[in-house]
């Protein structure tokens, strides 16, 4: 059978937080794939992250319906309580910051996911809970 | 809701006594066509794909629904996968596959694990010989559109191919497969099993400046004021936007909600999301959102779009940051046409609706933002 490519990487991803250039070599060897053509598909999805991330990842969505529901203050929010700007991690190296396209939760705008789990209706009150937890 | 009855396999075994051709005459005798945007009568796409030769077929079902304000598949694993699964196998069972597979876009993986449970189940229960694979969607709009998919599936890159030729003759590894959605798949079990089916109801995901957002049901041909008695609004709506990429249509209360009408509009409605917008919001900082949208999602693969979005979004700009001239705007409005007469698959060939519509609509929310 042959194997999917995106579900191995998507493993990595999850293990690892990121896809190593010396994971990349291991993938290319065992499944038989040129490197160049692994790296050419790992930096396609916005999922994959080819560099070292922080220990949980935040997307925030940027689309229309959650920007129609104030989406643009929860992330200036999220800019100035992590000290960072949307596409950089925290100096602790907890959080990544990042932006989104729809995550398909714009009946309970605003949404965010953090590690792959959305949290939804958010406020600013919200955040701050929800950034204690982590 | 229709979309929430459940049919227990019973479905799987009516076809089965219909046989593969029965099938195909059933969904056309129920009017079962794609519900991903396209509206492809979904037995002429199985036909091809079962009078194709070949040593190997596939099925997909596309769970991959990205376009902003789409929540209606994600409803559908939660209340009602069972249905969609056994659609998956009515289909495998009518062109002849073994192997299929879910692609379940990367924001929906917290559904995942529940999913293959189903699977297994309900593999299990009907006793055939097929397998499906989850493959787990990486953050990727584009791989929304069919040829996209496939390509995703195949390790590469996820770039939309050329079509034809089309993937019921030519798809995964070269070989006959079929790509539906969700809801399509789910309707395909519920129109073969229950004879009062309605092919006219459709699922609308309605969100925006609305109190009461969510999926509903409605025929098509539902009025306008309907629906927005059902979402309510604290102020004016004034405007909805049928996704990103369908464009930006005016209020008309008794306007109603058919194909033909939409498009009188320069609107496409696809899988019917619509983005309400109010009168506290101008049509230009909307547009300046779907702008970024489209110059993140653009897979690259061709100039006009890859470049062409990226311009857009400039020019979107200058407007919002009040340094546009009226010639601006009619320059703007050229190169969106530009760009969707020029790029290869769908995405590129509605990256200007928004800007062409809002034109067109909402001329006075330029017009205030220039200089
Ligand atoms: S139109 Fe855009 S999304 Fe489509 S193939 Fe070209 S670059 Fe890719
Ligand atoms: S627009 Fe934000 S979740 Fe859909």
């Amino acid at each position: 059978m042959d194997k999917i490519l995106i579900n191995v990487l998507k493993e990595v991803q999850d293990n690892d937080g990121y896809i190593s250039e010396k994971a990349m070599k291991n993938i290319s060897v065992k499944y038989n794939v040129p490197l160049a053509k692994l790296y050419g598909v790992a930096t396609f999805y916005a999922m994959f992250k080819i560099e070292k991330q922080g220990e949980h990842i935040i997307e925030i969505c940027g689309s229309p319906s959650c920007m129609l529901n104030n989406g643009q203050k929860i992330e200036d929010f999220l800019e100035k309580e992590l000290k960072i700007e949307v596409g950089k991690t925290t100096k602790n190296k907890k959080f990544s910051l990042y932006k989104t396209s729809c995550i398909g939760c714009c009946d309970e705008a605003p949404a965010m996911l953090m590690d792959g789990k959305p949290y939804t209706n958010l406020t600013i009150e919200k955040i701050k809970k929800i950034l204690k937890k982590y | 809701m229709q979309i929430e009855l459940k049919t227990s396999l019973k479905a799987l075994e009516k076809a089965k006594k219909l046989g593969p051709k029965g099938v195909l005459k059933r969904l056309d005798k129920m009017g079962v066509v794609g519900r991903g945007g396209a509206s492809f009568p979904t037995g002429r796409k199985w036909k091809i794909a079962l009078e194709t030769s070949s040593d190997e077929k596939f099925v997909i079902c596309n769970a991959d629904e990205g376009e902003p304000g789409t929540f209606k598949d994600k409803l559908i694993i939660k209340k009602n996968a069972e249905t969609m699964i056994e659609g998956i196998l009515i289909a495998a069972y009518t062109i002849g596959a073994k192997r299929c597979f879910i692609y379940l876009r990367g924001e929906y993986d917290h559904l995942r694990i529940e999913l293959e449970t189903k699977i297994k189940e309900i593999i299990k229960k009907s006793g055939l010989a097929v397998t499906i694979e989850i493959i787990r969607g990486a953050g990727a709009y584009i791989c929304g559109e069919e040829t996209s998919i496939i390509q995703s599936i195949m390790g590469n890159r996820g770039h939309a191919m050329y079509k034809p030729p089309y993937p019921p003759v030519e798809g995964l590894w070269g070989k006959p497969t079929i790509v539906n959605n969700v809801e399509t798949l789910t309707g395909v079990s519920q129109s073969i099993l229950f004879d009062d089916w309605d092919s006219s109801l459709r699922l609308f995901s309605l969100s925006g400046n609305v109190e009461n957002p969510g999926v509903y049901e409605f025929p098509l041909g539902v009025k306008m004021s309907k629906i927005l008695d059902v979402v309510r609004s604290k102020n004016k709506i004034k405007a909805v936007s049928f996704g990103c990429f369908g464009g930006f249509m005016k209020i008309k209360k008794n306007m109603e909600i058919t194909h033909e009408n939409i498009c009188k509009e320069g609107c496409q409605h696809g899988a019917f999301s619509m983005i309400f917008i109010d009168e506290t919001h101008n049509i230009v900082d909307v547009s300046y959102t779907i702008a970024k949208f489209y110059t993140y999602e653009s897979c690259g693969k061709c100039t006009p779009c890859r470049e062409g979005t990226i311009r857009l979004l400039e020019r979107i700009k200058q407007v919002k940051e009040g340094k546009a001239t009226k010639k601006d705007l009619e320059l703007l409005k050229e190169f969106a046409e530009h760009v969707q007469e020029t790029s290869l698959c769908g995405l590129g060939q509605s990256a200007g609706n928004y800007i062409l519509t809002g034109l067109k609509h909402f001329k006075s929310d330029y017009l205030e933002y220039l200089k």
